[in-house]
């Protein structure tokens, strides 16, 4: 189709709307106003979390069973997390033996005795990422596309485990949604923003959910007390 | 399985009702969606306020549709990404396709879209020299089939376990021999794996457009979205242009409903935003990006004053809680969208002559309204489309008549009486313990269920004589 084509198409659909409504305002002022005046109703329209401290009502969130195919643990440094991934091979009988996302934070922790550069194309495999934020609401964690985040290292293994900083707990999904209108601001928004709540699954075979439909079938989440 | 007409409704229907597995197969999933619903709104006392603001958003959004487009294509070319504007579902696929050829593209990724139904994509690519292949587990299995989606959530709810196995050992490289459910979708994580990895184009449709930074949101469980858009160098998005939201702040209380009332679930697993094409030094991810907003009736249903039914999510509650659809199913509607919502929606996206029988198939029990999650009121939105129906005289000559001659009748109220009166001794004679199974000029009814036997007088009768032993006791 033809840019000519396309101005066509775009006119015929504007005055379409005009012709429509056509005593609407188009003060840009009244519209944002109206538009803000729709999110002050937020605080009565979500759920109550499990807990007022936005860690706790995460992990509890997870234990109890709410997200699916998601375990998780709380560890005080940074520097024990080496020891729980070895602990989560154990307890999966998985070889010692996973793909690491390049930041520094976890690049340089002692990985001594794990192979940390797993092909991810390959199924079976093990993925550990950095997550920007998680939200309590959801039992979410948050990643951002970026040079040091390839997607894919969050769809491709069939087991992941993810990483929150402890600070970068959020109440609701509103407050993520605050995050990204900042970092939109400041013309710095990444291609992705995925909002990761478990597994893979899917019902399409007469409503069983099975895990791991097409990435992960397991997913572990360690809460790290920022240093 | 040849794609069903929206004009041939009553056929469609008597097809669907011999069908003797059908509504089990239907029910077996709806039913369950329908449990699990209403335990998430139990479990959401808030669920009420967050439905007004839905419904508040949707409006105002549409209120300023135009306001919102002009925003979001500003922001989306900032991202980068190519905005396409189509009229119509053809130009859409035009441009879709187009795309591709110029890319040279031999293989396609696409991940569910009913947007993509409704243009006709499916159809375009497999008449093309390019292969499509469809990434969500439930489009993959109708894909094998040939079938049309039955449902917008569960496209093959009418497949049964035993349709999956024998279609994965037919068609995939390394099936499986198993018939555990588990061991099936194995079988198709194994299959679509390479496939997403060598694929030329990735085609997604959206659930929400963020106007103020021209994002497209997918929303899936299984996350077969970020491996359609991610490895391939080029992102088609098709989306509607009811899918406007202002800010992402505005999708969030929109899915808190989507989930709860399409599957029951509180949240999906997967929500992400796409932002345009890859940042120079990103890790993955296409390096172009090119969405197509589609009119195809949307702009009329505005004009028409249907604005209520461009705030549609596309959750699928209103099916999974109709009586209608859960005896004949998605397919015997003739179109990509079935039940209450598809009701409404067909008339504008094709024509109200082609599918006005479907706005009929409505007991108007109101139950589509009770549980959508943006309060469109739907039975208002089809007795008004009965209403153009009838004014337009689309109705068949025999309807046009029964009803002529029953205004008449109304009008008259001792004749209707007394024809009230025949009716009832007249019925009285073919019912047998309670039931009619047979009776002339309704077999259209005693085809595939029986009427009640009616009581012993008319409706009057009975009033008259209840005021009469009222005022008697007084």
């Amino acid at each position: 189709m033809n840019s000519q084509q396309n101005e066509q198409s775009r006119a015929k659909i504007f005055s379409a709307i005009k012709a429509a409504a056509p005593t609407v305002t188009m003060d840009v002022k009244t519209i944002q106003e109206e538009a803000l005046e729709i999110l002050k109703e937020s605080e009565f329209a979500r759920p109550k979390l499990l807990s007022e401290d936005a860690t706790q009502a995460l992990v509890l969130r997870i234990e109890a069973g709410l997200v699916i195919g998601t375990s998780c643990e709380k560890l005080s440094t940074l520097a024990d997390l080496p020891h729980s991934v070895k602990q989560f091979f154990g307890k999966h009988s998985l070889p010692h033996s996973l793909k690491v996302q390049g930041v520094e934070q976890l690049e340089k922790l002692n990985w001594q005795g794990i192979s940390t550069d797993s092909d991810i194309q390959q199924d079976n495999t093990v993925g550990l990422c950095w997550a920007e934020y998680g939200v309590a609401e959801t039992g979410s964690f948050v990643v951002h596309s970026s040079a040091d985040m390839p997607i894919l290292l969050n769809f491709l293994p069939l087991y992941l485990i993810a990483v929150i900083p402890k600070s970068k707990i959020l109440h609701y999904m509103d407050d993520y949604a605050l995050i990204a209108n900042e970092i939109a601001k400041k013309a710095e928004t990444p291609r992705n923003m995925c909002l990761i709540s478990g597994v893979s699954g899917t019902t399409d075979i007469e409503g069983v959910l099975v895990q791991g439909a097409h990435g992960p079938e397991i997913l572990h989440l360690i809460i790290v007390e920022d240093q | 399985m040849q794609a069903n007409r929206p004009e041939d409704f009553s056929k469609n229907v008597s097809k669907a009702l011999a069908q003797p597995d059908l509504k089990k197969i239907i029910r077996r999933t709806t039913d369950k969606a329908e449990t699990k619903r209403a335990e998430a709104v139990a479990n959401f006392p808030e669920f009420e306020n967050a439905r007004s603001q839905g419904q508040k958003v949707k409006d105002h959004t549409i209120k300023y549709m135009d306001h919102y487009l002009a925003e979001f294509e500003k922001n989306a070319l900032a991202q980068g990404t190519v905005v396409h504007w189509a009229s119509t579902g053809e130009e859409a696929a035009k441009i879709v396709l187009d795309i591709c050829r110029q890319h040279k593209a031999k293989k396609v990724t696409r991940s569910k879209s009913m947007l993509g139904e409704e243009i006709g994509l499916t159809h375009a690519f497999d008449n093309s020299e390019m292969e499509r292949i469809e990434t969500d587990l439930a489009e993959h299995i109708i894909q094998l089939a040939g079938d049309p989606p039955s449902h917008i959530v569960w496209p093959a709810m009418h497949r049964s376990r035993e349709d999956v196995v024998k279609l994965f050992r037919e068609f995939h490289t390394d099936p499986t021999y198993s018939e555990e459910i588990t061991d099936l979708v194995r079988s198709a994580r194994r299959d679509l794996r390479t496939k997403f990895l060598t694929s030329d184009i990735g085609i997604s449709g959206s659930n929400f457009l963020l106007a103020d930074s021209g994002s497209s949101c997918t929303v899936t469980n299984e996350g077969n979205a970020e491996l359609t858009i991610t490895p391939p160098k080029v992102h088609i998005v098709t989306a509607g242009i009811e899918k406007l939201v202002p800010s992402m702040a505005h999708a969030v209380p929109l899915l808190r409903l989507l989930t709860r009332s399409a599957t029951g679930a509180e949240i999906t697993q997967y929500i992400t935003f796409h932002n345009g094409p890859k940042r120079p030094n990103d890790a993955d991810g296409p390096q172009e990006c090119h969405i197509v907003l589609v009119d195809n009736g949307r702009t009329k249903m505005l004009a028409e004053g249907m604005e209520e039914m461009l705030r549609c999510i596309r959750c699928g509650a209103c099916m999974n809680h109709c009586v209608v659809y859960k005896h004949i199913g998605g397919h015997a509607y003739g179109s990509v969208y079935p039940g209450p919502m598809g009701s409404v929606l067909t008339p504008h996206l094709n024509s109200l002559e082609v599918a006005n029988k479907q706005t009929h198939a409505c007991t108007l029990n109101g139950r589509c309204e009770d549980v959508c999650p943006v309060n469109i009121p739907l039975p208002k939105l089809l007795r008004s489309l009965r209403a153009q129906s009838w004014q337009k005289k689309y109705e068949p000559l025999t309807n046009r008549f029964v009803v002529q001659s029953f205004a008449m009748m109304a009008k008259r109220p001792r004749l209707f009486q007394l024809l009230s009166s025949c009716g009832v001794i007249f019925m009285k004679v073919f019912s047998r313990k309670g039931w009619i199974k047979y009776m002339p000029f309704t077999s259209g009814w005693t085809r595939n269920r029986d009427l009640i036997e009616p009581e012993s007088t008319t409706f009057m009768h009975q009033y008259k004589k209840m005021k009469k032993a009222k005022s008697g006791g007084a």
